[in-house]
């Protein structure tokens, strides 16, 4: 190659810069909080279109070279640097969807910086680095480089979930995200070596062309002879792989984390902690499974049917007892796991199906959070649904819009949800899994009663009379109102006109 | 046909009159009752503008209108009205203005009630004029929300296990019923009602999707053994919940074994039709025998429901001619007189706060005018000649006999049965001398009341005496299903001699 094209990774350069730039100029600059979000909301948005020129400019290739999931070798991704990236649509569509997340994120809580003092610039930088690491998960050609993706945005959520210092539940929930976490990613980095010892190779596309690359994952497949290859050790690999990024995604049987890490994080940072976390690792076993091992699917998609019905089971019973909404957030998000995973079986067909339903559902966690940080507060830990009593009284729009987000959730007609469930159970059912979306359907149905319930409090039940941590009167006022509605909106448009999606997304394969 | 898009209207004005009830600002409260219910007016305009307009006998479904909604899957916005769908919509146009007029002294957030009941009456319209089964299953499911929230919050007594248990036994059929439509989609690549009928299914998937549709519709309908749910749902639903859900809800489950289950997969309903027809005896005898030993009225009419919708059953899966128009106008007969005999429970439920049979006894000397029009409703519900409930379980009656001979024959003791739990209750409750002091005090009716209850005797009466324009309408297209069925099975259906002769009914 004549020139560096520094367009696949822009989109981390630029955030990666940011983050020093806000951390410089605290400390020699001297700026304040005003100027710190100027320069992590230009940055994230500055990436966000990065990613967006990245899909532009895939227009202009031929389609062969668009197609880095084709199950045939043949597939001529746009790979760069020796080949550690892959330049596609599907990891254009992450970065959009990452940074936007981040921004929102941060735009939506934008008051809980403010609680940290002087110590603000160095959160808003860990945010940019954390996004920066997300994003680097779902363009890695190389699965040295995913796990550094993935330990780039993991130490930097540790820290946010700890950021809150002093109080107890903020500690506690850092420490036990840090130490189940790093040992997630210890039995991921375990599977890429029993993957190498497998194939010879831990690059997913090899370099140049993939036909005749050298010594990619890839490679191995299409050429070797069943016999020769060491399924044993293979197998394993892909399983603790499996494992690893499961933990990430917070599907059973590896979900324990979330619901204590979300209720100990101060409310203000969980919107990130837990979409931005969703998109990084729900992309990288997209890319993991169906780029690199799409011939071994008869392998891993019954594996996957198991996780899936696992975590739409317990996410579904964990969710109906809780009292706190970010636990019950927490135990939906494994549900919502298992339902993006049932789409899984079907192969590379379903992406599309699967990035509409990481999408909506990401765009409806961020608002539901943001929410909370407000009736709770940014940096309170819990969130009692009691708390919410009364709360179409208090404060109309705030009970509205949370109605939306929990029915999107719910899977009610004419929310983004319901059209999301419709696309990964079509995949699952086209794919021959029909006893998983029956099972799924089934909890889908008992969700509704969790979701209700909140509905029901905040509509049909008198406020409490002590409101207990949350604040007497919420309003949306400000970035947060901003984020909310934007978000509902959302939410409602791409459950009535979904193909404004869909038909984007139908390119990503 | 002019383009003139009346069904979407008619789906719609609910919702916008549903719109309208909840802007209406606290302190202008005592508007939300006559506005919800002269806006529920509207869409029993528009449908009787579809019943007038309607072209009796004209093949296929009229008033059509279809815009694509999204191509790729094939669903989209599609609409009409066959001869089975237009008496459905007629009587659920009719029941919602009753049940809002009877909903006066709701008290309890009045306006939220009413917004509930509008978009329920959006829903169930929506149902029956949908021929897209996407849109079928949305409509279908937004019946739902309502009702569960108008049987929890505004039921009586033990109303959020009342509700809780609907709402799981409703919404556990529908899950399999999207699995179906799901699978039909991916099979056929369309969620379009008409074109899927080209799409040939092997007898196997049909046999599924028979069986994934068909718990949906026996939960909803209900069929033995699915009917535990209505008994507790019905009882504690407040009056317009209880109209609503044995005049109009459980006709869904009905109109769609009909509309999908008889229709989309003729070799599995063939083959499946004996177990439907045993299990709708079961539950004629089965309703009727613990309907006779209830202590609570309103429980007792509930079980009535279960040993009716038997009967629909029974004619739906004969599969004959008489049996399915039968079966039809049962279902329109069934929403009148068990809608009057629930609104009558609950006017004098409003007076007396008692259901319990044993605590009434002599009222017919109080009152009059109540005994007299509870007596036509027990009449019209135990299918007295000259009164609606008569044509239909004659004709069910005599369609299974034509295929099921012994089915038709124990179904019939139903008959005799439905007179002893419904005059039997009626004797306690209205004859003899009057018993206790608040009996003593009760009030006859007033004017409202009369006025809420007369649509629906003149219904009962005219049904009874003069069917004929309902049957035009159902007959042509019942004879399209069967038409489908003969042709893409080896099933026959069985003629009867005289058939014409008896269309008339008790002219």
């Amino acid at each position: 190659m004549e020139h560096i094209a520094f367009l696949p990774i822009g989109p981390e350069i630029v955030a990666l810069a940011g983050a020093v730039i806000v951390l410089m100029s605290a400390v020699a600059l001297n700026l304040g909080r005003r100027e710190w979000g100027v320069i992590a909301g230009v940055t994230l948005l500055a990436s966000a279109i990065l990613s967006v020129l990245q899909w532009l400019r895939l227009d202009s290739l031929e389609v062969g070279r668009q197609l880095a999931f084709s199950s045939s070798v043949s597939g001529n991704p746009d790979l760069y640097f020796h080949p550690m990236v892959v330049m596609d649509k599907f990891s254009a569509f992450a970065g959009v969807l990452v940074y936007l997340v981040a921004f929102l994120a941060l735009v939506g809580s934008w008051k809980l910086v403010a609680t940290f003092g002087k110590h603000g610039a160095e959160y808003v930088a860990l945010v940019l680095l954390a996004a920066a690491g997300m994003h680097m998960m779902a363009i890695s050609s190389n699965l040295i480089l995913l796990f550094m993706g993935l330990e780039t945005a993991s130490i930097a959520l540790y820290i946010i979930a700890g950021f809150a210092r002093g109080e107890r539940n903020s500690d506690e929930s850092a420490l036990k995200y840090f130490l189940l976490g790093s040992f997630a990613s210890a039995i991921f980095l375990y599977g890429i070596a029993l993957v190498y010892a497998g194939t010879g190779s831990v690059s997913i596309y090899g370099s140049g062309t993939a036909a005749s690359g050298t010594g990619s994952i890839r490679q191995f497949f299409a050429t070797e002879p069943v016999a020769v290859m060491d399924v044993g050790v293979l197998l394993a690999g892909i399983g603790l792989i499996i494992v690893g990024l499961g933990f990430k995604v917070s599907a059973a049987p590896f979900h324990q984390w979330a619901p204590d890490v979300y209720q100990g994080a101060a409310s203000g940072s969980v919107a990130l902690m837990s979409a931005g976390v969703k998109v990084a690792s729900i992309t990288a076993m997209v890319r993991v499974l169906m780029a690199a091992f799409p011939t071994r699917i008869d392998d891993w998609a019954p594996i996957l049917a198991v996780i899936s019905v696992l975590s739409i089971v317990i996410g579904t019973i964990g969710a109906i007892g809780q009292r706190d909404l970010k636990r019950l957030l927490a135990y939906s998000g494994v549900a919502h796991a298992g339902f993006m995973l049932t789409a899984f079986v079907a192969g590379p067909v379903a992406i599309p199906n699967i990035l509409f339903y990481l999408t909506t559902y990401v765009i409806q966690l961020v608002g539901a959070f943001t929410i909370v940080a407000v009736v709770s507060g940014v940096r309170s830990g819990a969130s009692r649904i009691s708390d919410y009593k009364g709360m179409f009284a208090r404060s109309p729009r705030l009970a509205m819009t949370l109605a939306i987000f929990l029915l999107g959730m719910a899977g009610i007609p004419f929310f983004s949800g319901f059209i999301g469930k419709v696309a990964v159970f079509g995949s699952a059912i086209g794919a021959g899994y029909t006893w998983l979306v029956i099972i799924a359907l089934i909890a889908a149905v008992a969700g509704l009663f969790f979701y209700l319930r909140v509905i029901v409090v905040m509509f049909f039940e008198p406020a409490a009379d002590a409101p207990g941590t949350a604040t007497a009167e919420p309003q949306l006022t400000g970035g947060a109102a901003f984020v909310v509605y934007l978000t509902a909106g959302l939410t409602l448009l791409f459950g009535v006109v979904p193909w404004l999606l869909l038909n984007l997304l139908q390119y990503t394969v | 046909m002019d383009s003139f898009p009346v069904l979407a209207l008619m789906v719609l004005v609910p919702t916008a009159a549903a719109i309208v009830v909840a802007l209406i600002p606290k302190s202008r409260s005592e508007l939300v009752f006559p506005m919800a219910l002269t806006l529920s007016f509207l869409p029993l305009a528009l449908v009787g503008y579809v019943v007038w307009e309607f072209e009796t006998g004209a093949p296929g479904y009229q008033f059509t209108q279809q815009v694509l909604w999204y191509e790729p899957w094939g669903v989209s916005w599609n609409v009409g009205v066959d001869g089975i769908s237009l008496l459905l919509l007629a009587l659920t146009a009719v029941l919602f203005p009753l049940s809002i007029a009877a909903s006066k002294s709701i008290d309890k957030n009045q306006k939220m009630y009413m917004v509930a009941m509008l978009l329920l009456e959006t829903g169930m319209l929506g149902v029956f004029v949908a021929l897209d089964l996407i849109l079928f299953f949305v409509f279908f499911e937004i019946t739902l929300v309502p009702m569960y929230l108008l049987i929890g919050i505004w039921g009586s007594g033990n109303r959020i296990y009342a509700a809780v248990k609907f709402f799981i036994y409703t919404a556990l059929g529908s899950a399999l019923m999207l699995t179906g439509i799901i699978w039909m989609g991916v099979l056929t690549g369309t969620f379009d009602f008409t074109q899927i009928l080209d799409a040939s299914l092997t007898a196997n998937q049909q046999a599924w999707l028979f069986l994934g549709f068909g718990v949906a519709f026996a939960v909803k309908v209900p069929i033995f053994p699915f009917h535990t749910w209505l008994p507790d749902a019905h009882t504690e639903a407040p009056t317009a919940g209880s109209v609503l859900l044995a005049g109009v809800l459980l006709k869904l489950g009905t109109y769609g074994f009909i509309r999908f289950n008889l229709t989309l997969f003729p070799d599995a309903a063939v083959r499946f039709a004996p177990w439907l027809a045993g299990l709708a005896v079961v539950g004629i005898i089965y309703g009727a025998a613990v309907a006779i030993v209830q202590p609570d009225v309103k429980r007792l009419v509930a079980y009535s429901s279960v040993s009716h919708l038997g009967f629909i059953i029974l004619g739906i899966f004969a599969m004959t001619s008489q049996g399915l128009t039968g079966g039809v106008i049962q279902m329109v007969n069934h929403g009148l007189s068990t809608g009057a005999l629930f609104l009558l429970i609950g006017m004098i439920y409003e007076r007396r706060h008692t259901r319990q049979i044993s605590d009434y006894g002599g009222v017919a000397k109080v009152m009059p005018i109540f005994a007299g029009l509870f007596l036509l409703s027990v009449f019209a519900s135990a299918g007295l000649p000259g009164l609606n409930g008569f044509i239909g379980e004659f004709k069910i009656l005599l369609g299974s006999y034509l295929r099921f001979p012994v089915a038709a024959v124990l179904g019939a003791s139903g008959v005799i049965l439905a007179a002893i739990y419904l005059l039997w209750a009626y004797e306690r409750v209205f004859t003899g001398p009057v018993n206790g002091e608040d009996n003593k005090k009760l009030l006859d009716l007033d004017t409202r009341e009369v006025l809420i209850m007369a649509p629906l005797v003149v219904l009962i009466l005219f049904l009874g005496l003069y069917p004929k324009p309902a049957l035009d309408r159902i007959e042509p297209a019942v004879a399209e299903v069967l038409d489908r069925i003969e042709a893409v099975t080896d099933y026959e259906v069985p003629q009867f001699g005289f058939q014409d002769d008896l269309a008339g009914g008790g002219e």
